[in-house]
């Protein structure tokens, strides 16, 4: 049985290829393609919750491709921080097709809506692909599968900004896996080996000798991953493609795209180059430096914004600095805690662009100076925005905050106590552009004058998935403790 | 000096990366564009097929059953170029489309202009 | 360019840079060459047809519902068969495909099948995008529904 179970993270990988991608063109009717997607991303969503309670009870696990051992072979390593990160993928991804089954023929042409729900099986079966691998290379090709099909998902839409927005994304995304390709390039001549533990071993024997050789590759490793995931000087693509894609696809690109590179990132840091030697090398301080001046920049760039997907967009890059400032604290609480920010900010991102997407189909309008009293007309929606927002700025038991606290924690455990000032200042800044959209939505008697209760609400089981979505991310807000102690459990310092 | 004399084929694969680099990024020609990443992805090819030759070593096909793992020169750049190469080779037909997809919207595939445009 | 010494010429040529894409292709796993490299050629020569004969012949030879399902096949089948190689060989099923001696060329186990099926996948796809930049969507190909 439990060799089954540990063919669990492949099948699903499989299984969205041939069911979700492949199979697709060849069924005619446009709701059945929805219907075989939507249960395909189901299954993945239940095999990774037996795999997660696999993990939590046996512990870390690897998958080997044909038999072949780590130097020769393609392994997948499944241990608690893969799974969780896993599992908050599918989940996503599964609540926003289902979302998107009620409306996304509102902004995509009809005949595209298959290539829309191909192309997220592609995303998410790339994605898993990044978080589980252990080989390089191997990361690589499935980083690049995963730039194609966010750039499928921005340009589903065909309009003029898509094209401009895509072709922007597409070549600084090459750019950055060009980076990342010629840093394989390095250290392949350094070890000689692809597998990660092993050109770990190989640089441990080695590093004194070449050390310019891997100062040089760990650099082009960060900016180019860096690159792919919005890191604060290299954003400049994020914006335009994030408020241009339909709502689902934004929900997919700011929740998940932009995450799996920090992984693969953090893989690299970890177990390639080992504590040791990034620690020595202060590429760690670079990360701390651009991590925090994308919180603080981010926030500052999100209150000049007029229009409220844009907002949430440049929030995503203030976002990502939370990230990269924990990676770049350098100790175990730090990393940590950019892990479980990845699962927080996953679910309250998505959450937040699928209402902010709700508000502009319903009402079409999209500055935010529109929005005004649509607390009264959409009350459900606008209370998932506000709690997803609360949780963004980092109000109590939700998950925004509960990273924040520990990050804090973090900075104090490394000595920096200066660094608080920069995440009590982000917080402010968050709280400066959200609490507007919240206050003239729900208060203010001229702001609700002429306005009908209820009148443009969507039916409640359109809001199902959104509410899902919610929930699942006060659940990692009120059980953080436990959730910290998985992932402390695999992390790999 | 030497050292770039031994190595040759790794200071023009960086030399040949710079340039694409800069095309990609300096040019605002949809084209020469896409024409500066295939520069850059190549002669990542290129520093990569260098690292596993070995010189005076042939390359990897048996010939009437005869194996001999030293005589042959290193397979696995040449593979993992081989699926670079791919990767290129989508990347680029992608940007060709998407090309084709701006000229049509915009009229245009000079970057500076779109950029000009007054967008709603 | 669609004078008749181009397309006689062409017909000589066409069915010789098929058969060395085929060539290429079945003899992949034994010397250089492969689905990729293989399928490409066979996909130059979808598109030179095209070029030649023009877009109306083409789409009346390649029809492109019919195209599109071939690679969906190829894809389902590559998937499903590697897929299950590597699933049987992990919960213990190994080594029920012979081998064969190295360098003939019914050997390397599963190689050469899904050698083929990468070639006809390649070749499809080359010609599509070709298709892609002249029409500019798929859609708007004769016989597309």
């Amino acid at each position: 049985m439990s060799r089954i179970i540990e063919l669990f993270p492949f099948i699903t990988i499989l299984l969205l290829l041939i069911f979700g991608a492949f199979l697709t063109p060849l069924i005619k009717k446009k709701s059945s393609i929805v219907r075989t997607n939507i249960a395909i991303n189901i299954i993945t969503m239940m095999m990774n919750l037996v795999t997660l309670v696999y993990v939590n009870n046996y512990g870390t696990f690897i998958f080997k491709f044909g038999h072949y051992g780590s130097p020769f072979g393609i392994i997948f390593h499944i241990g608690p921080v893969e799974v969780a990160i896993a599992m908050m993928f599918s989940f996503v991804i599964t609540m926003v097709s289902w979302y998107s089954f009620y409306s996304i023929e509102k902004e995509i042409e009809e005949k595209r809506v298959g290539f829309y729900y191909i192309l997220n099986s592609l995303l998410l079966a790339s994605l898993l692909g990044i978080v589980y691998t252990y080989d390089v290379f191997n990361g690589y090709v499935f980083l690049e599968l995963s730039t194609l099909a966010a750039c499928g998902i921005i340009i589903v839409k065909d309009k003029k900004e898509n094209i401009k927005a895509a072709i922007k994304y597409l070549m600084l995304s090459t750019l950055g896996s060009g980076l990342v390709l010629m840093g394989i390039a390095f250290i392949y001549s350094i070890s000689g080996h692809l597998s990660m533990e092993y050109i770990h071993e190989a640089i441990v024997a080695s590093s004194l000798a070449k050390e310019n050789l891997l100062l040089i590759s760990i650099v082009l490793f960060s900016i180019g991953l860096g690159i792919k995931s919005a890191m604060f000087p290299m954003h400049v693509w994020l914006p335009d493609a994030h408020t241009t894609a339909p709502s689902p696809s934004s929900a997919i690109l700011s929740g998940l795209v932009i995450k799996a590179p920090v992984i693969f990132l953090i893989k690299i840091y970890y177990v390639v180059y080992g504590f040791e030697f990034v620690n020595s090398s202060r590429i760690l301080q670079l990360m701390l430096i651009f991590g925090g001046t994308g919180m603080i920049m981010g926030s500052l760039f999100a209150r000049r914004q007029k229009y409220l997907k844009r907002l949430i967009a440049y929030s995503s890059v203030a976002q990502m600095g939370y990230i990269f400032f924990g990676i770049g604290l350098g100790n175990e609480l730090g990393l940590i805690m950019a892990i479980y920010h990845i699962l927080a900010h996953g679910l309250t991102k998505s959450s937040l662009f699928l209402s902010a997407g709700s508000f502009i189909e319903q009402t079409g309008f999209k500055k935010i100076e529109d929005f005004k009293g649509i607390g009264k007309e959409m009350p459900v929606t606008l209370g998932i925005f506000t709690l997803s927002a609360l949780s963004l700025i980092g109000i109590p038991v939700l998950p925004g905050f509960i990273s924040k606290w520990n990050l804090a924690l973090a900075s104090i455990d490394s000595g920096m106590i200066y660094l608080l000032i920069v995440i009590l200042l982000s917080s402010l800044l968050n709280a400066v552009y959200y609490f507007p959209i919240i206050i003239n939505g729900y208060f203010g008697e001229d702001n609700l004058d002429g306005k009908v209760f209820k009148s443009k609400s969507k039916p409640i089981k359109e809001l199902i998935p959104v509410i899902l979505l919610t929930l699942a991310m006060i659940a990692i807000g009120f059980m953080s403790g436990p959730v910290i102690e998985f992932i402390r459990s695999g992390i790999y310092m | 000096m030497l050292m770039v004399q031994n190595s040759y084929i790794e200071v023009g694969a960086i030399i040949l990366f710079g340039i694409g680099f800069m095309i990609l990024l300096l040019n605002n020609n949809m084209i020469k564009k896409i024409i500066g990443m295939n520069i850059m992805d190549t002669s990542i090819f290129l520093l990569f097929i260098s690292i596993g030759y070995i010189h005076g070593k042939e390359a990897p096909i048996i010939v009437d059953g005869e194996i001999n793992a030293m005589g042959y020169v290193n397979p696995i750049p040449s593979g993992l170029m081989l699926t670079g190469i791919v990767v290129a080779v989508s990347v680029t037909g992608l940007m060709l489309a998407l090309t084709i997809k701006l000229y049509e919207k915009y009229g245009t595939i000079e970057l500076d202009e779109i950029m000009n445009m007054r967008s709603d | 360019m669609k004078t008749s010494i181009v397309k006689n010429v062409v017909k000589v040529i066409l069915p010789l840079i098929q058969i060395f894409g085929a060539y290429v292709i079945i003899f992949g796993h034994v010397s250089p060459g492969g689905g990729f490299a293989g399928g490409s050629i066979v996909g130059s020569s979808l598109i030179l047809y095209r070029l030649i004969y023009g877009s109306e012949r083409a789409d009346r030879k390649f029809i492109y519902f019919y195209l599109l399902k071939l690679v969906s096949i190829s894809l389902v089948v590559y998937g499903t068969l590697k897929g299950l190689i590597f699933i049987l060989e992990h919960l213990g099923f190994n080594g029920f495909i012979p081998i064969g001696v190295p360098g003939n060329l019914l050997s390397g186990g599963l190689i050469m099948p899904l050698n083929v099926l990468i070639g006809i996948v390649v070749s499809i796809t080359f010609y599509f995008i070709a298709t892609l930049f002249e029409e500019g969507e798929l859609e708007n190909v004769n016989g597309a529904e």
